[in-house]
């Protein structure tokens, strides 16, 4: 981790941060402990599954929500003491588009530039609206835009005050395909055309290793792992391969076999972690009889297997089910 | 502070009258009030004109109709308020450097500046219910303002009760809880020289009683209160002093 880094030359820095909601018996640790160092200059991607604690570290960051413990900076401003300071040098864009729709692209353009307190912005909102290719649009109504239109504007407002950072909080949810795609290419154009350092949060693997330079993994409201794309990608050594069976399986047979490195099992789920899989499979199939294997799926080096590693989940699944008539009660519901 | 006052104030000004439905609550329900109420009571006019000093009831109740319906903005600036909250747009406005002091500043201008518009409506329904004004341009200037110090005294009380309320309903359920009682203590509708002694004190300190009586003065006798103007000054500038003060402490932002 890279935890050394100065106020002064970081776009954010995070020192041992926690954020409690609620509290006594009720208290929920949305943030534990966080450190974080965010270098002027990358997108960096907070990665994570629903209710790790993304959106959490937004609003701290954003002077939203306050801080339980620990500090934090952005722009070299301190986030607590120096709010203010911080807010004019940051921008936001929302996970739903929020705009005022009774307001035409331009009104809400003078409207952000007025709560920034600028002057002579005029020239920059029309070069942001060039650039997002909205100006022959500018004085029609917010509410006749398209959902990619409204994205487009709203990462314009985010801009005008050419801020240092950029948060965007979950920026391509409930967006289509080649929504999401014009998306991503903002993000790597703005980011090359400003100079901006853009914090972005998703759930979306793909959507991290696209768009950023270092990705921070969060779970329960820890930072699991933080690096590169490729660096993440280099820590997991060999392929993962697992297995629903239909009845028991020996466990010490299967670390018998050749290239085994681990053996994780949850239920009659297998999760074993193999050097190659391509020679592991043969071998496996040799060995049980296939009627005593219902399912099997192969993993190779990724985002996805990084986090399965290291929580032993996948990012799109919900906490393990620890009671059992909890998660009957749940399929019950489920089938009415 | 002062571009950020001024962006926030121009929008909720804005968007009232973008909104007709909106502007057309405004301006019917006090005129419902001088119609229905003022005609009907009206009736017993020349019974009661020792009492009102007018022999038209709408004459006497229109000063009254003018300052409760100062009170009925709040309510309005409350639900544009928890409107914001509930869209996500008071992040977007507190995500730039802009206290939420300011933004409760600008809802209290922004909602008694829209409560002004029921203004000139009501004088022309006045005029046509046969309400002689022969006022001075004077006059006629610290009615209005008498009627903004009331108005952003009002709209401060709802936004601060609402500070840390994100809930639709609770602009409603203050209102109803607020509203009446206040209106039906004050002299609003009819004078409070027949009021019990208990109800008296109450309408003594009631706002809009300062506002229905000065309004009275200047229209049945032509005269200037500055006291109840002073009054009623005093009111509007505790009253946002406090409304700044809780949301800058108990606002609560979604």
């Amino acid at each position: 981790m890279n935890g050394a880094l100065k106020v002064e030359d970081g776009a954010i820095v995070v020192t041992d941060l926690s954020k409690r909601y609620g509290s006594g018996a009720r208290a929920v640790m949305a943030l534990d402990h966080v450190t974080l160092s965010i270098p002027k200059g990358t997108v960096f991607g907070l990665l994570g599954p629903n209710g790790a604690g993304k959106t959490t570290l937004i609003k701290v960051l954003t002077g939203i929500s306050d801080i339980t413990s620990g500090h934090a900076t952005v722009a070299g401003f301190d986030v607590e003491r120096q709010s203010m300071d911080v807010r004019s040098r940051i921008g936001w864009v929302a996970a739903e588009v929020i705009l005022d729709d009774d307001f035409t692209a331009w009104e809400n353009l003078w409207l952000q530039a007025k709560l920034q307190d600028l002057r002579g912005w005029e020239e920059r909102a029309d070069q942001l609206l060039t650039y997002f290719e909205l100006k022959d649009r500018k004085n029609d109504k917010v509410s006749h835009y398209s959902t990619g239109m409204r994205k487009k504007l709203e990462i314009a407002l985010a801009l005008l005050h050419q801020p240092v950072v950029i948060f965007m909080d979950e920026p391509t949810i409930g967006l289509d395909v080649g929504t999401r795609r014009m998306l991503w290419d903002i993000v790597t154009g703005i980011h090359k055309e400003f100079g901006v350092t853009v914090l972005l949060t998703t759930h979306y693997i793909e959507e991290a290793d696209a768009l950023c330079d270092r990705i921070a993994i969060i779970d329960l409201g820890k930072i699991i792992v933080e690096g590169t794309p490729s660096e993440l990608k280099a820590r997991v050594k060999g392929d993962i391969v697992q297995l629903e069976a239909s009845g028991t399986l020996d466990s010490a047979m299967l670390r018998a076999l050749p290239g085994v490195q681990e053996v994780r099992a949850q239920g009659n789920d297998w999760m074993i972690r193999v050097a190659s899989s391509e020679t592991f499979l043969p071998r496996l199939l040799a060995t049980i009889p296939g009627d005593r294997i219902r399912r099997i799926n192969v993993e190779k080096p990724s985002l996805e297997t990084v986090f399965l590693d290291l929580t032993g989940r996948r990012i799109g699944q919900e906490e393990p089910m620890r009671d059992i008539r909890k998660f009957y009660m749940q399929m019950a519901r489920s089938r009415r | 502070m002062r571009s950020q006052f001024w962006g926030l104030y121009v929008r909720e000004i804005l968007r009232t009258f973008r909104n007709p439905f909106v502007l057309l609550i405004t301006v019917v329900q006090p005129f419902m009030w001088l119609a229905f109420f003022g005609s009907g009571f009206g009736g017993f006019s020349s019974l009661l004109a020792p009492v009102l000093g007018t022999s038209n009831y709408i004459e006497f109740l229109l000063p009254g109709v003018l300052s409760t319906s100062m009170l009925s903005v709040g309510m309005f600036g409350s639900m544009s308020t928890i409107q914001d909250k509930r869209f996500g747009f008071m992040k977007r406005i507190l995500i730039t450097p802009t206290s939420k002091g300011l933004v409760f500043l600008a809802k209290a201008f922004g909602s008694a500046t829209r409560g002004l518009v029921q203004i000139p409506v009501m004088i022309a329904a006045a005029t046509a219910f046969g309400v002689p004004f022969d006022l001075t341009p004077l006059e006629w200037a610290v009615w209005v303002l008498a009627l903004l110090f009331i108005a952003v005294g009002f709209s401060s009380m709802f936004l601060a009760i609402t500070a840390s309320s994100t809930d639709w309903q609770t602009p409603g359920v203050v209102a109803n809880f607020i509203t009446m009682p206040l209106m039906f203590s004050s002299a609003a509708l009819y004078p409070s020289s027949s009021f019990p002694e208990w109800m008296k004190v109450i309408s003594t300190y009631n706002p809009i009683s300062y506002s229905a009586t000065f309004g009275r003065n200047l229209l049945l006798h032509g005269t200037i209160d500055w006291t109840l103007l002073g009054y009623m000054f005093v009111f509007a500038a505790a009253m946002s002093t406090i409304g700044w003060f809780v949301s800058s402490r108990w606002f609560r932002v979604e």
